[in-house]
């Protein structure tokens, strides 16, 4: 009874839903509910988005791209409002996350931005319009055999890093036959330790024993009494030597074809680019999907906007690209509090062959790599500032992210102590701060996507000039930051020029020509061919015009056009004279 | 214009369990050439197996055949024989496939052979660009160089919309040219068949232009400028590949004749040299090395040969030179995205390039006419070694005359190096240049067509074919022993105290070239050798690594010793024993010898 009378209310009353989830907080009732404050398995990710799926069939739907190394799906969510055109037909944003298999909350980080986009949608009125201008393809996990294995078998923080692939790192023959091993079963990639008396390198704290200091090498003859052994593990093939040689132990963010160099200069390449079948149907994808004009490709960890160039060697990127880049990621440094904006090589380390610098060296798209997490997060007024890592863990984790020493007996260390940190602290934030990470970085996607080019044909103002001449002038902008083409895609002329088009029974179209000046209406590039149908290598830039003059004889009802790869096409019709 | 002779079929006279028409050495279409593959293979099934490694975008196969010894031991080494990367250099695979032909029925036969295969694998991919290269075998007859990846060449949106095509129906395409104020080109004052760049610096007004043979379909005053496809295999490899050019395809390895030839030699670890045949060439004019140690810019090494790899590529050049007379030379220094550049610089492998015959540049001096068919002789070698020589002075003499003759009459023009060559097409084979003819060009109005016949520069003459094979053949199989090969010259053990061992082994390279290239070694390509001290259980190992790897054996006996201290009893010392094993020098093991 009671029920029932619930259930009738629950019909009776619209649900909250309709008002979104934007981000406020009281009398809001997400559709569809996801826990934010955990991390999820390869399952786990796909099940919570064919559950928007099932919430929002119209909106969101996948295909499978290909297949890892182990056979698992390599799926793209495309999200878009089809009611205003085709996915492909609309500029469309790239976001993935995961390539480094332990670096997992890039895959959360998907999911949020397509639960976010879905929730406001309809409700809020610009989440509303980039949906209905454009588009996302979204894969969570482009490397979901390391994300297996780092959340279901023992790792560190830092382990599983590559797909899984056998490779032999130390060339002796054999694959993959000596990763760190879980010596005690618990579960855990942790350190060795080994008390030395008087013939170490460290000691301990003196008021935290867990904590290792290194001794100072001065003439004072103070000496440890411990010395450091590595991550957890043995010979596994009697070669002299520990864990040099585990699972993978390459890297799919160096795979990429722009500026991609072998295994001997650019450690983790790979034989060839796009050798790995993971990075290879991304790639087909991308190539295939010429309307991609933003990326965004989600890492951790250390609180970064990254952009290339990856090397030193490529040069500088265009300065009009650079501007776009500049904007974008000065907004982004305000929305995530402890990132920066940073320029890989110059900034992190070099990079050769990877993926955000590939898709815009090579694709030409406007593409930043995000390093989710930043430990001072944990502090954020910095009073932790000099304190062990172990006062967070032991005060808001109560102790959780820690392995407390033990003693074992190794078989070539002898007794030693086995310790440290779990792999899920340090590159990944304590479960009650993932949902502002998630929250902050699929905001700032939605920034970079609303900056995407956004072409607009003005009305055209005719000129009589006499003896049944007339000009036609039109002036097409983008309102957009991002241009239509990018100054490395104009260029390097990639992709196909944005095509500018008069077309009108009644008339002959005498002329055609980009106009280079304002008030001068004279100075035009007059095209020498085919004057209907005008071609610029340049395209729009952003929040900028191109205005176009046509010398027609006749008259008539005409249609203008403007079509482009990464804008939707625009049509307007006006009248001669 | 007349066929010229060499696309007429060409039949070597050898007996043979398969047909003629299987086995003859002749320029063959792709179905032909699968045909004498697998004929190849059926009747010589003990020595010959073929493998497909890719299917083309054309949906040709692409086969590698394995030619080995009949009983096979385990590591041994391989040379794979690659030609006809370019789709132009068909003649190069019609002469890897006689080599395979040649090398099977030899097999029973002759020693030599027999050695070679005996101790080595010899891999050859007749042709290693079908698509390109079946343009040879179909009218109009082009010079086809791309097969991969089109892009929209002349950027006006739409893509292969203005292609080289036969304008004057003849059959072949060639070139147009036209007198036009605007051209760049002026007649060769030798001959004025050729054209020639004008220098404008020297006052020389531009006369003609030049074009590929084509129409102007998209009406953009350009002729032949946008042709369907554009990625060629040879640029498509990963070593120097220019991203952003068309000619080198989207990605390095996007072309499936490339991916499937590197994970080719992925999969075969034991290939320790690679042949090719086709438009790079290595051995005529051997490469000026950098050092070993060069500095990397910028974090990129410089590219090119390693000075002590240089070395050795220069005897190997001298030997062929000696072998084959070759004097060809590339036709063009570009190497990005080679097939050879990534062999060598990101795969270390011993990479040998020649491009087996280019078109001479004099008339061919004339033959007595006595002495052309008699048997060969020690009196007759003599005689026509004298001959060379005298020759050679008479040239170098007769050079010395040319300069002084140029430096008197200083005006007198030097001919380009086309119109010398036209001087041999003119005494040996006039069919191999197209006479210009006028022609009123639908777009371009009266022009004249003609130029060099298609594949004119690339197929040696007919009469040519039986000796280049026969010396290149020998050249290949000479290499057999030049790879390096290891093997213990020494293992010893000697005791040092009751029960106490002192164990040596000594590896030894029988080859010339060392175990490793510099470039191998540069890049980690190879896996380095493995040696393994194996005790038998109550031994122990007092001093020495059970397991080392070995990058550094120098070629032609070159050394390596390395010792253990084993404690055994004197039973159990027997049992010690020594493994060498690697994946392109051959394997090994040895039981210690008691030493005095």
């Amino acid at each position: 009874m009671i029920l029932g009378i619930a259930a009738a209310l629950l019909l009776a009353f619209p649900r909250q839903t309709d008002e979104g989830f934007p981000g406020l907080a009281a009398g809001r009732n997400p559709r569809v509910e996801i826990p934010w404050n955990r991390l999820y398995d390869y399952p786990e990710i796909y099940a919570h988005l064919d559950r928007l799926v099932a919430a929002w069939p119209e909106l969101l739907s996948h295909q499978v791209i290909g297949h890892s190394v182990e056979g698992r799906e390599m799926r793209v969510y495309t999200l878009n409002d089809p009611s205003t055109g085709a996915h492909d037909e609309k500029p469309a944003m790239w976001v993935d996350g995961n390539v480094h298999g332990n670096e997992v909350q890039g895959g959360e980080a998907v999911v949020y931005l397509a639960w976010y986009l879905l929730e406001n949608y309809g409700s809020n009125e610009r989440v509303t319009e980039l949906l209905k201008r454009s588009s996302f393809y979204l894969l969570p996990m482009v490397n979901p055999d390391g994300r297996a294995s780092w959340f279901n078998d023992a790792h560190s923080a830092s382990s599983s890093r590559s797909g899984v692939k056998p490779l032999d790192r130390d060339r002796d023959g054999l694959f993959d036959e000596d990763g760190p091993d879980d010596l005690d079963g618990d579960g855990n990639i942790v350190q060795m330790r080994k008390f030395v008396p008087g013939r170490g390198t460290h000691r301990l704290n003196q008021d935290d024993p867990r904590v290792m200091e290194r001794v100072p090498s001065n003439d004072k003859g103070i000496r440890g009494d411990w010395i450091i052994l590595g991550r957890e593990g043995v010979d596994n093939d009697g070669d002299g030597r520990i864990n040099e040689d585990g699972l993978g132990g390459y890297d799919m963010n160096r795979a990429w074809p722009s500026l991609w160099m072998p295994d001997h200069i650019q450690y983790g390449a790979g034989p060839y680019p796009l050798y790995w079948p993971e990075t290879r149907s991304i790639a087909r994808f991308l190539y295939g999907h010429t309307n991609v004009a933003a990326v965004q490709s989600f890492h951790n960890a250390g609180g970064m906007i990254l952009r290339g160039p990856g090397a030193e060697t490529y040069g500088s990127y265009p300065r009009a690209d650079v501007r776009v880049y500049d904007e974008i990621a000065k907004d982004g440094e305000k929305m995530l509090p402890f990132y920066r904006y940073m320029i890989i090589w110059k900034d992190l380390y070099s990079v050769f062959g990877g993926f955000s610098t590939w898709t815009y060296e090579g694709l030409g798209i406007i593409s930043f790599t995000n390093e989710l997490w930043v430990g001072s997060r944990n502090s954020p007024d910095g009073r932790l500032e000099g304190e062990p890592r172990h006062f967070f863990d032991d005060h808001m984790l109560m102790g959780a992210g820690f392995v407390d020493w033990k003693s074992y007996d190794h078989p070539l260390y002898g007794e030693i102590e086995i310790g440290g940190f779990r792999k899920d602290v340090y590159r990944v934030p304590p479960s009650f701060l993932i949902e502002e990470m998630l929250h902050r970085n699929a905001l700032f996607c939605i920034r970079h996507a609303e900056t995407m080019p956004q072409v607009e044909i003005e009305e055209a103002e005719i000129s009589d000039l006499g003896g049944g001449v007339y000009a036609v002038d039109v002036r097409f902008r983008n309102g957009s930051l991002i241009p239509t083409r990018t100054a490395l895609a104009g260029s390097k002329k990639i992709g196909i020029p944005d095509r500018f088009t008069l077309a009108g029974d009644g008339l002959e179209i005498l002329a055609g020509g980009f106009r280079s000046d304002r008030f001068r209406p004279e100075r035009i590039e007059l095209a020498e061919h085919e004057p209907a149908h005008l071609l610029r290598e340049a395209g729009i830039g952003g929040r900028d015009e191109v205005r176009v003059r046509w010398i027609v004889r006749g008259r008539g009802p005409a249609k203008i056009r403007f079509e482009a790869e990464k804008a939707l096409n625009q049509e307007r019709n006006t009248q001669v004279p | 214009m007349h066929l010229i002779p060499i696309a007429l079929l060409f039949f070597c006279c050898v007996q043979t369990s398969a047909s003629v028409q299987d086995s003859g050495f002749r320029l063959r279409n792709h179905q032909d050439q699968q045909n004498s593959i697998a004929s190849l293979a059926r009747a010589h099934s003990a020595n010959v197996s073929v493998e497909t490694i890719a299917s083309s975008r054309g949906e040709r196969e692409i086969s590698v055949l394995r030619l080995t010894g009949s009983d096979e031991a385990p590591g041994r080494p391989a040379i794979l024989l690659v030609a006809n990367l370019e789709g132009t250099r068909v003649f190069s695979s019609a002469l890897a496939l006689n080599h395979a032909w040649k090398l099977a029925e030899e097999y029973a036969t002759e020693d030599g052979v027999r050695a070679f295969l005996d101790s080595t694998v010899l891999y050859i991919l007749p042709r290693a660009n079908p698509d390109a290269a079946e343009a040879r075998f179909i009218r109009p007859l082009f010079e086809r160089l791309s097969s991969g990846h089109g892009i929209d060449d002349d950027r006006d949106g739409r893509q292969g919309e203005d292609p080289p095509s036969d304008v004057d129906g003849d059959g072949f395409i060639t070139q147009i040219r036209l007198e036009d104020p605007e051209g760049e080109w002026i007649a060769d004052p030798t001959d004025a068949r050729i054209l020639i760049k004008a220098d404008r610096s020297k006052g020389e007004r531009g006369q003609w232009k030049l074009h590929t043979e084509g129409r102007d379909l998209d009406g953009d005053e350009r002729v032949a400028e946008d042709a369907a496809l554009n990625a060629r295999v040879e640029r498509n490899f990963p070593a120097g590949w220019k991203e952003h050019d068309g000619s080198a395809g989207l990605f390095p390895g996007d072309e499936p004749e490339v991916r499937g030839l590197i994970e080719f030699i992925l999969a075969h670890p034991e290939i320790a040299m690679v042949v090719i045949y086709d438009a790079i060439d290595n051995l005529v004019e051997t490469p000026k090395g950098i050092e070993d140690e060069a500095r990397s810019v910028k974090l990129v090494p410089p590219s090119g040969v390693r000075e002590s790899d240089a070395k050795y590529l220069k005897e190997l050049g001298k030997r062929y030179r000696e072998g084959t007379g070759s004097e060809a030379k590339s036709s063009s220094g570009d190497d990005a995205g080679s097939f050879q550049r990534w062999c060598y610089e990101f795969r270390g492998l011993w990479t040998l390039a020649s491009v087996l015959w280019d078109m001479p540049i004099e008339a061919p001096p004339e033959e007595p006419d006595a002495g052309e068919d008699t048997p060969q002789g020690d009196a007759e070698g003599d005689i026509a070694e004298e001959a060379a020589a005298e020759g050679e002075e008479g040239d170098a003499a007769e050079n010395q005359l040319e300069q002084e003759d140029e430096n008197e009459k200083s005006k007198e023009p030097e001919p380009s190096v086309d119109a010398k060559r036209l001087r041999w097409v003119d005494a040996v084979d006039p069919a191999r240049f197209d006479p210009w003819e006028a022609f009123e060009h639908p777009e371009l109005g009266s022009v004249q067509i003609g130029g060099f016949a298609p594949f004119a520069r690339f197929e040696p003459p007919a009469d040519a074919w039986e000796e280049l094979a026969g010396e290149h053949l020998e050249y290949v199989v000479s290499l057999g022993d030049k790879l390096a090969r290891i093997s213990f010259a020494e293992c010893t053990r000697e005791e040092l105290g009751e029960g106490v061992w002192r164990v040596t082994a000594v590896l030894e390279n029988g080859g010339l070239l060392p175990f490793l290239s510099r470039s191998a070694r540069n890049t980690r390509s190879t896996r380095p050798g493995r040696l393994q001290l194996e005790l038998p259980d109550g031994a122990t190992l007092l001093g020495g690594r059970v397991q080392s790897l070995v990058s550094e054996i120098e070629g032609s006996g070159g050394r390596h010793e390395t010792t253990w201290l084993v404690l055994a009893p004197e039973k159990l010392a027997d049992g010690i024993r020594v493994v060498f094993d690697s994946d392109h020098a051959g394997q090994a093991q040895a039981t210690p010898k008691v030493k005095p």
